[in-house]
């Protein structure tokens, strides 16, 4: 008796095969489906953008706007806040850089990036000094965890922004006030100089218009005439400004000497951690000085790093892991470049790297020595797969 | 041009488990991934202080070392169920029906009737009558079917005969009354996406029968251990993986597979390919033309595409106690109709009917931050109508649903909302842009009862292709990790047949 002499047996076998049979002569041919995932995911979530610079607007002395629009005649959506990862050649290095957009979301024709220059930054000096319109990128499609959830971030927002820090929440800020969305925003705004505010006119413009956004910039270094309120964001200026901060949301991003001054003076006002959101800032300016550093390793010692089964390659102590990569040619998937998203992750075969803290590597990941690259730092001959 | 014994496509649970398999057997295997980490819906992801288990919420058919069930003893053959540690749960489940029934059930025989008894003292001999009738017509489905009894009879396996291809429905209608006895009883049908009228008596009762015996389990570190210790075994015996690698084509050649091209253009050789992308990328889309047998899409043509889900990963900032949530495994349900639950499935829109509430930290404390709770709140959802959002509104969508389920539960669990310091949405669309699977489907095609191996599993039809997954295997942590090993078994034997 074969198997299906045996199910045929069975209570019901008959009508349930009747079924069978209907649901295969009348059924789906997938076939016509071909494609069709890709679509919706291109769409929504594409891998790469292909990009052309429309426009260059100066911003400030030391900043610009580069207007870009898609080379394919779509740009997906994204959540204010979010930022694409740009990918560059410059001084022979394929690289890549994440830069927030500053456009709102209701904008489909282009993505602003909003680029400050960096000191000693190669990618910011060459975006500045060499980029035109008619110049084409790829870049990474929008990503990010730094942006507004409406299930859990309320409707009284505070962002606390140093110097280009605001491009995220510019955005926000332009979403809320164009779609007259149901949240107010108080920015506090923090610059050296006067003349380093990025879009002040705009917001100075929103701020009249729209009662449900406030704004006050803050200026350190003022001059003689600054007619804006003074010194550091401190939290005695914070609680001046804000009243109370009971029940308000804190969105912060700024450089690195930003979250350092300010969590603390958050926490001196009572603001719970779990109401305050980072956007992350790439790779600390140097790493030597993180307080983790193993003292014994000093700058610019250089270790031998095997890639398996494809070469070798010299890196710096005090540069991550993925550009020297980069600079070695080799291509490795990467988008935040700050060890938040993982995607530059690769396995660490043999050797030692230095993860500073805050990166956000899974248990697993520790266990099985896979590290996030960009947030890895050679501290011994090492060997990686790719 | 590189040349291996086996290449397979995707390292989900079954192209972990068939890479790990083939390579344990010595076999030249390459193991392709087009994401940057292995696993599939086994994973976890970062926010914030914590690391969220993206799928797993009770691991079926372990075991203890000394009783292991079938996951762990193949776990154990590929050396990495020791790597793990395992974390048993007490309890298979709570249900709450606010206002109507909060009952709890305990993943042993006896418990799991003396609770529904208590909780449905009228109802006492039914309520025997039925768990034991589970057990007998289940016991008969591992003689006849598992252990392939060759004297397999009507007379000898009457349960079987009778009740395999029966819906759950009916039988518990036979033996139960109350409507939340039978919500009760029956509420893991969502961890198969079929509700009591179409879910077989077969399907049904393995889930009862191998979670009370085998008992519920997590682990330590979340899923994405799991994975990491499946690659970390297949590198160890010899196999190569290349990640942020997909496969663009299944080459072929003289009425079989030859092998892969990748998407860099690379080609690799091949005589066989598992496959662990859905049949129908890998046959709509990798293969040639001439290799696309009707047959086959005719057979596949007559499932339809199972659910995804709309998933809410939580992270709270005190200690689960304080919110009085003292189970790990929760069904919240606000209502009793599960034909009406699955309906809603289809929908965008409605008033949450069935969730699952997962807090991690119950059974495992290392699950979080110590004084913070890991949850994971789940609604079953098929993909399609979020297939047709206008891209542009796709972010106004996407937090609705959740909202709605955030306030079911802050009912439940008042100051709930309060606590959240985290959280991440995942629509059908993420799960989507993830598994990569049409309509972002989860556990494959939907398992209703004409969908039953009975009537034939899914061949290709082209030697040298095999699919390990879901689509073939049915969905779910065990049933994925096991279908990965018998694909490579079944290729492993024919390789050792054509070298004699």
């Amino acid at each position: 008796m074969t198997l299906k002499d045996i199910h045929a047996q069975i209570e019901g076998y008959d009508r349930v095969l009747d079924e069978v049979k209907t649901a295969r002569r009348y059924g789906t041919d997938y076939r016509i489906m071909k494609g069709e995932v890709a679509r919706v995911l291109d769409l929504l979530h594409p891998r790469t953008l292909s990009l052309r610079v429309s426009e260059v607007i100066i911003e400030t002395p030391s900043t610009k706007t580069l207007r870009m629009v898609s080379e394919t005649g779509y740009l997906p959506p994204f959540e204010a806040g979010q930022y694409i990862n740009l990918f560059v050649e410059t001084a022979g290095v394929r690289t890549s850089r994440p830069y927030s957009i500053s456009s709102a979301p209701g904008m489909t024709a282009y993505y602003d990036i909003t680029v400050r220059r960096q000191q000693g930054g190669f990618v910011s000096e060459y975006l500045l000094e060499q980029v035109k319109p008619g110049d084409r990128f790829e870049s990474s499609g929008p990503a990010g965890q730094f942006r507004y959830n409406p299930l859990l971030h309320g409707k009284e927002l505070v962002f606390i922004a140093g110097g280009s820090g605001i491009t995220p929440l510019m955005s926000m800020i332009r979403e809320t006030t164009d779609r007259g969305l149901d949240r107010s925003i108080h920015l506090l705004y923090g610059n050296r100089l006067e003349s380093d505010i990025i879009f002040h006119d705009e917001l100075k413009e929103r701020a009249d218009r729209h009662k449900n956004f406030i704004y006050t910039p803050v200026i350190s270094e003022p001059s003689k005439k600054c007619s804006e309120l003074t010194g550091l964001l401190s939290g005695d200026l914070i609680k001046k400004v804000l009243g109370s901060v009971k029940g308000k949301n804190f969105f912060l991003c700024g450089p690195g000497a930003l979250y350092d001054y300010c969590m603390p003076e958050l926490e001196k006002l009572g603001v719970p951690l779990n109401r305050v959101r980072r956007e992350m800032f790439g790779s600390p300016v140097d790493i030597t000085s993180d307080p983790g550093w193993p003292q014994n390793v000093k700058k610019g010692t250089r270790f031998a790093v095997k890639v398996k089964g494809k070469g070798d390659l010299s890196a710096l102590a005090e540069e991550p892991l993925l550009v020297s990569l980069e600079r070695a040619g080799y291509t490795v998937p990467a988008l935040c470049r700050s060890g938040e998203c993982s995607l530059c992750r690769v396995k660490l075969l043999s050797g030692k790297v230095y993860q500073p803290r805050g990166a956000h590597v899974r248990a697993s990941d520790l266990k099985y020595g896979y590290i996030h690259s960009c947030a890895a730092y050679p501290v011994s001959d090492c060997e990686v797969l790719l | 041009m590189d040349s291996y014994d086996v290449v397979v496509i995707g390292a989900g649970n079954g192209g972990l488990t068939a890479a790990a398999t083939l390579a344990k057997q010595g076999l030249k295997t390459l193991l392709l991934e087009r994401h940057n980490i292995p696993g599939g819906c086994a994973t976890s992801f970062c926010r914030g202080r914590f690391e969220f288990e993206v799928a797993l919420h009770q691991l079926s058919g372990m075991g203890n070392p000394s009783f292991p069930g079938p996951l762990r003893s193949m776990l154990d053959s590929l050396g990495v169920a020791d790597e793990i540690e395992w974390v048993e749960m007490r309890n298979l489940y709570r249900v709450v029906v606010p206002g109507k029934m909060d009952i709890t059930l305990p993943a042993n025989r006896k418990g799991f009737t003396d609770a529904l008894i208590e909780k449905f003292p009228k109802e006492k001999e039914g309520i025997e009558a039925f768990i034991d009738l589970v057990y007998k017509f289940f016991t008969e489905v591992i003689g006849a079917f598992y252990m392939r009894d060759p004297e397999i009879s009507p007379l000898k396996y009457p349960l079987y005969f009778k009740y395999a291809l029966t819906d759950t429905r009916t039988i518990m209608d036979e033996y139960l009354k109350d409507p939340l006895l039978k919500l009760a009883v029956s509420v893991y049908w969502s961890y198969v996406g079929a509700p009591p009228r179409l879910l077989a008596f077969t399907e049904y009762a393995a889930m009862i029968f191998a979670y009370i015996e085998f008992k519920p389990y997590h682990m330590k570190h979340g899923s994405q251990i799991l994975s990491n210790a499946l690659v970390d075994s297949f590198i160890k015996d010899g196999g190569d993986v290349r990640f942020s690698c997909g496969a663009k084509k299944i080459l072929t050649g003289q009425g079989r597979v030859t092998g892969v091209m990748l998407d860099s253009g690379e080609e690799v050789s091949a005589p066989y390919v598992i496959s662990n992308a859905s049949p129908m990328v890998t046959c709509g889309e990798m293969l040639d033309k001439e290799y696309q047998r009707e047959d086959f899409f005719r057979q596949m043509g007559g499932h339809t595409i199972g659910p995804s889900a709309y998933t809410l990963y939580i992270g709270l900032d005190c200690p689960h106690g304080e919110l009085g949530i003292t189970e790990t495994t929760n069904f919240i349900c606000t209502h009793t109709d599960m034909e009406r639950s699955h309906t809603e499935m289809k929908m965008r829109d409605n008033e949450p009917g069935q969730m699952l509430l997962t807090c991690y930290n119950v059974s495992d404390p290392d699950a979080s931050p110590p004084g913070t709770t890991q949850i994971a709140l789940v609604d079953l959802k098929y993909g399609e109508p979020w297939l047709s959002v206008p891209p542009h509104q796709y972010y106004d969508y996407k937090y609705l649903y959740g909202d709605k389920m955030l306030n079911v539960v802050e009912g439940l669990i008042p100051g709930f909302r309060a606590h959240i310091e985290e959280m991440e949405v995942a629509t059908p669309l993420t799960h989507m842009r993830y598994l990569n699977t049409p309509a972002g489907s989860i556990y494959g095609f939907d398992q209703f009862i004409r969908d039953s191996h009975i009537f034939g599993a899914l061949d290709p039809g082209i030697p040298g292709l095999y699919f390990a997954g879901a689509w073939v295997g049915g969905g779910g942590f065990q049933p994925t990790l096991m279908s990965g090993g018998s694909a490579a078994r079944a290729v492993a034997k024919k390789i050792r047949q054509e070298r004699g």
